[in-house]
């Protein structure tokens, strides 16, 4: 176990829910936005139509300076936030994937490269060949899309990674085809909401039409092929992800996922209907709804992995709770029970290693540090709030003693690991804090 | 707990998919073509501003073209900076972690001082590098201040158990750096200024066939820009033998293969632009003068690697103590990919280059068309291999 980053009252997590859920915008224009630009860019070319250019134009430098400042540097900050939130996750998963995130990286080149090349020759090259490199940037930024979306799946749905510890086994699990094919919805979706923005600002009211209708079929393409695939997504889960669904999933994610889409489907359908009604700020707000909708659907997929963050392997709280024989790894809780969490983690202060009168407070604190402070904040109030929870549950001492004994009956919680000395000071520490008697 | 006992403890237990040399090999590569984007993003910049404030008609004339040079230069510093994390994060794994950890408020804030120096110069220094551009080459230093304390602290382990505690109870703030060695910093800093002198060189030689090139401005270019990169050499020299002297002497650094063999290619360099520096025409040396400096970068990333190894070393930490459990079929996907897609991308480059070596619109002769259909051919036929690899494997494990 490694030192401990707390971010009170948000915890590390929410830091990188929320950049990961940011990170979803750049990332998906960048995979989507050329598709549409070269569709309209060959247009252009093929009806003799050079105005159309001057959207295409502005659009890719929304692509270069969106997708490849900032959320290129969204994507470095998923991985720090990530290290952050779970280093021996994020470990597992490289030690793992290695391979995968370095294919992905070589697409990453092509992408990188591809963009500059087609901001920069736009007009130092013939329109063939531009439309050509627009092509290959299209390419090579969905392929980023197919390589990561085996890993995203791995943390959910491993496959039969868990018996073989293979590379493929657990990157085309059961969820792969529906989540990628979800997500190549959302690409079209979020390119079409951009694109609706600068079309918008585009002031030839002629190309403001062709280029608003244009990216509302797109957009009204995707969300139909994103809501099949999120039906068929969601009867590939499996049944403990399901129940989970029905636990942790609150009515206002549903609500997010269930709203947005609507409401996208009516601004889309409506620019098809009456393009030249293309407008700024409801294009702004349609980027707004989309974040909510991706916000709503990313914070579900995260609950659902619980209480793992690998599945079969590693419990949230990053504590291996399950063999791993084809990689010759052992489950951690049986050494944890006998020794003690406390002796086991390197970086506890030595006067905390032994649970006695004088330190049970801090030796408590200490264990929720280690053991809960990855989702529940150590605070009077912030994101799963022990002190809150303990207080809605009227939870003393002894009960706090009785619900940590039981939490492997909980679906959603991994079991408590350590003796029970440590159990009984980390349920006084959360009865204290409840109580307000420690900051 | 000893450091060696903590250190295992730490160690991922999964192992590694494939020869640990490779992935040490493949992170020396990628991170010397990081660093030199590095310096070249800082070096250009730094110039840029130069030339806004307190330039004569030249260099105000070459500030905006440095400006753009240096996002660029972000661009790929960022791009080549993503492979060596990866793979040190395969290697050095319990090092990377524990000393982000300690310090994750100041991991995080790296994120934010580079997007907003990147977001800076992208949305005002391209247009014009004054005050905003001082504040972006200022963030752009702090940045590269808090990574290079986090390698400092990386090794250091015998530390983290005192930084990790404050009187008595766990230090959970992250809100400290504890590690910065100020000759080591500045010996990553300082060539940023030769591989700026570098690519004013590359600019002369790059633009020299063009017509609509003023011929003057491109010879002084060149010329101050073997001028720079001599200097900054020399400086980095001085800079090294100091650092030198402050390495534990028991590593016996300067005795060291690696060490000599990078030493020895760096005083050659230095030697190199002095020859280059003398010439008539300093632009007809720059492509050789790229070469030499990225040989130079090379060396010296593989001695950065070899003293790291000293210095973890001390505590039993050996690359040869991973595990490796070989995974074939993934290490083929990612060198095959490589092969690929090095050559998709050298198209996209091609193309830009020689576009830009002509006044107005360039067309592609028959060989670069063939090319750029065999790309997307390239792209194409990958997707087709892995979605029929997907289907046989989704099939075979899970049924319909």
């Amino acid at each position: 176990m490694y030192p401990v980053w707390e971010v009170p009252g948000l915890t590390a997590g929410l830091v990188l829910g929320l950049i990961a859920a940011f990170h979803m915008l750049p990332s998906h224009l960048s995979v989507g936005a050329m598709w549409l630009n070269v569709y309209l860019e060959s247009r252009a070319e093929r009806e003799n139509r050079p105005e159309l250019l001057d959207f295409v134009r502005k659009y890719s430098r929304l692509l270069l300076i969106f997708s490849y400042v900032f959320g290129s540097l969204s994507g470095v900050g998923i991985w720090f936030a990530a290290t952050l939130a779970a280093p021996r996750a994020i470990s597992g998963l490289i030690h793992n994937y290695v391979w995968g995130w370095a294919t992905e990286w070589v697409f990453f080149i092509v992408e990188v490269v591809g963009i500059f090349v087609y901001v920069y020759s736009f007009d130092k090259v013939d329109r063939k060949t531009h439309i050509r490199i627009g092509w290959i940037f299209a390419l090579g930024s969905w392929t980023t899309m197919v390589v990561i979306v085996g890993i995203l799946t791995f943390m959910l749905t491993p496959g039969l990674w868990p018996q073989t510890g293979g590379f493929f086994d657990g990157f085309f699990n059961r969820t792969y085809w529906p989540q990628l094919f979800l997500r190549t919805g959302s690409m079209l979706v979020i390119a079409a909401a951009y694109a609706t923005v600068i079309a918008a600002r585009v002031y030839d009211a002629k190309v403001r039409s062709t280029v608003a209708r244009a990216a509302s079929v797109f957009g009204l393409g995707g969300l139909a092929l994103g809501a099949a695939c999120f039906f068929w997504y969601r009867a590939s889960l499996p049944a403990h992800a399901v129940e989970i669904v029905e636990m942790l999933v609150k009515p206002g994610l549903r609500q997010g996922m269930i709203g947005s889409t609507v409401l996208l489907a009516l601004y889309f359908g409506w620019l098809i209907v009456k393009p030249a009604s293309a407008r700024f700020w409801p294009a702004l707000a349609s980027i707004l709804v989309l974040f909510a909708g991706i916000w709503s659907f990313e914070r579900s997929r995260e609950l659902i992995r619980k209480p793992w963050v690998i599945p079969n392997y590693m419990y949230s709280n990053q504590i291996i709770g399950a063999d791993l024989p084809a990689k010759g790894v052992r489950s951690e809780i049986p050494a944890i029970n006998e020794r003690g969490i406390l002796k086991t983690a390197p970086f506890v202060p030595k006067n905390l290693r032994e649970v006695n009168d004088e330190n049970r407070l801090q030796a408590g604190r200490m264990v929720a540090l280690l053991e809960c402070a990855a989702c529940h904040s150590l605070q009077q109030g912030g994101v799963r709030s022990l002190a809150r929870i303990a207080r809605e549950k009227e939870l003393d001492a002894d009960m706090m003693e009785g619900l940590l004994y039981s939490l492997d009956q909980m679906p959603y919680m991994p079991p408590f690991a350590g003796t029970d000395p440590e159990r009984r000071a980390l349920a006084e520490f959360v009865a204290a804090l409840s109580k307000g008697e420690l900051r | 707990m000893t450091t060696h006992a903590m250190l295992q403890a730490l160690a991922d237990p999964m192992g590694v998919p494939f020869y640990p040399r490779v992935f040490q090999t493949l992170g020396v590569l990628t991170f010397s073509i990081h660093i030199l984007c590095v310096n070249l993003a800082i070096g250009a910049l730094v110039l840029s501003i130069y030339g806004r404030y307190w330039g004569d008609d030249f260099w105000k004339g070459l500030s905006g073209s440095l400006a753009k040079a240096c996002t660029a230069a972000v661009s790929g510093a960022i791009l080549f900076g993503v492979a060596p994390l990866l793979f040190m994060q395969v290697l050095y794994d319990p090092f990377w972690y524990a000393s982000n950890m300690l310090s994750g408020a100041w991991v995080l804030g790296f994120v934010g001082v580079v997007t907003a120096a990147y977001g800076i110069l992208y949305l005002r220094v391209s247009r014009d590098c004054g005050a905003s551009g001082v504040v972006s080459a200022a963030l752009f230093l702090v940045a590269g201040a808090i990574m290079h304390a986090l390698n400092a602290q990386m090794l250091a382990p015998e530390k983290w158990t005192d930084w990790a505690v404050k009187d008595g109870a766990p230090s959970v703030s992250g809100l400290a750096l504890h590690a910065f060695e100020p000759l080591r910093f500045a010996h990553f800093i300082v060539p940023a200024v030769a591989a700026a002198g570098v690519f004013l060189m590359l600019y002369a030689w790059y633009f020299s066939p063009r017509e609509d090139f003023d011929k003057t401005v491109l010879a002084r270019a060149a010329r101050a820009g073997a001028s720079l990169a001599f200097w900054a050499t020399a400086v980095q020299a001085l800079g090294g033998v100091l650092w030198l002297v402050t390495l534990p002497s028991e590593f016996r650094f300067h005795m060291n293969p690696a060490f000599v063999v990078a030493a020895l290619l760096g005083f050659g360099l230095l030697g190199y632009f002095w020859r280059i520096r003398g010439k008539e025409d300093p632009a007809a040396s720059a492509p050789g003068a790229a070469a030499a400096l990225f040989i130079v970068t090379l060396a010296m990333a593989a001695s950065r690697e070899t003293l790291r190894g000293l210095y973890l070393g001390k505590w039993g930490y050996t690359l040869a103590a991973h595990q490796v459990h070989l995974d074939i079929g993934s290490t083929a996907l990612f060198f095959a990919t490589f092969v690929l897609g090095v050559s998709v991308a050298a198209w996209l480059l091609a193309v830009a280059f020689q576009a830009g070596r002509v006044p107005g619109r360039w067309t592609p002769g028959p060989r670069m068309q063939a090319w750029g259909k065999a790309s997307i051919g390239i792209l194409a036929a990958w997707l087709v291999v892995v979605v029929a690899l997907g289907i046989f494997i989704t099939f075979k494990n899970h049924g319909a």
